[in-house]
């Protein structure tokens, strides 16, 4: 560990600073992100080794037919997805982020496990970490408006974790 | 994604965050959040590196096992690079030519029209 001071901009990016003024500047409505003072918590019921997970994703199923979703893809908005989907949890299925905003100078997406630790969840079952994952995963659309998102996917999202017996979730936005 | 993780804990699932993207998701509120300081495109580890995948997922576990309380956000130790000049990149207006901007603007009406087109199919 160095004890060396810091550069001023080593700092995490102000992603909602540089959207206003990108936007601005691009002749765009200003965006207005979700913001609560409340915020709601549930503890475990149980440890972790006796839970089973459920895992929900951003990521978008690959699509043949729409244009490049591959490693450094330009933003690709007819990738994107707009109902809630669910996969296997068994296997590794074939994912994509060409559809969202993820850092294009600075990662090419080519590794999916950076987006979607399916496998590294697949580990710590095995390892006895958690207790089981869920039947399936399930992907969250990105890009309705809050409303759609609150009263159409939402609800959702959370039958399906339901259906599942889902004790606990990990979510992960790419 | 913030506002599912707060669905799913006000009906009792409780839920971790794994994001990059740290104001955005403060902002909204969450339950638990690890952090990774990492460019957007890699919540859950840096490529090709495997042990940084599962050490950023056993984070999260802890994170999810231990919060005493709702906002908790931890920020992984992993580092993306020793420079951290890459975080003066992303969509920043200082760096970006008019030229740039017309062709970016450009982009997006494509993209708001492909959007268009494919949320009235559904």
């Amino acid at each position: 560990m160095t004890m060396t001071p810091a550069a001023d901009h080593d700092v995490p990016i102000p992603y909602m600073q540089r959207t206003r003024d990108y936007y601005q500047a691009l002749g765009f409505a200003p965006y207005r992100w979700a913001h609560f003072v409340d915020v709601p918590f549930t503890s475990l019921a149980k440890p972790l080794a006796e839970s089973r997970v459920a895992l929900i994703t951003t990521a978008a199923p690959y699509q043949p037919g729409v244009g490049d979703q591959g490693p450094g893809a330009k933003y690709n908005a007819a990738a994107k997805f707009y109902k809630v989907y669910s996969d296997s949890t068994e296997t590794v299925p074939d994912l994509r982020i060409s559809h969202v905003g993820y850092d294009r100078a600075h990662t090419t997406a080519d590794d999916p496990r950076t987006w979607f630790p399916l496998a590294a969840l697949q580990e710590a079952v095995k390892a006895g970490r958690i207790g089981a994952l869920t039947p399936r995963f399930h992907g969250a659309p990105t890009n309705r408006s809050q409303r759609v998102t609150t009263e159409t996917d939402i609800p959702e999202l959370l039958r399906r974790c339901r259906e599942d017996g889902a004790e606990v979730a990990v979510l992960v936005p790419s | 994604m913030s506002l599912v993780a707060r669905h799913l804990e006000a009906n009792g699932i409780p839920t971790v965050i794994m994001g990059a993207a740290k104001d955005i998701v403060e902002h909204c509120g969450v339950p638990r959040f690890l952090f990774s300081d990492f460019p957007l495109g890699n919540s859950a580890g840096r490529p090709h590196d495997p042990e940084s995948q599962a050490q950023t997922l056993e984070l999260a576990l802890r994170v999810l096992e231990t919060a005493p309380a709702a906002r908790t956000t931890v920020q992984s130790p992993l580092r993306w690079r020793d420079n951290a000049a890459w975080k003066l990149d992303y969509n920043n207006l200082a760096k970006l030519t008019p030229e740039d901007l017309a062709e970016r603007r450009k982009e997006f009406d494509v993209v708001k029209a492909v959007i268009k087109t494919k949320q009235a199919d559904v």
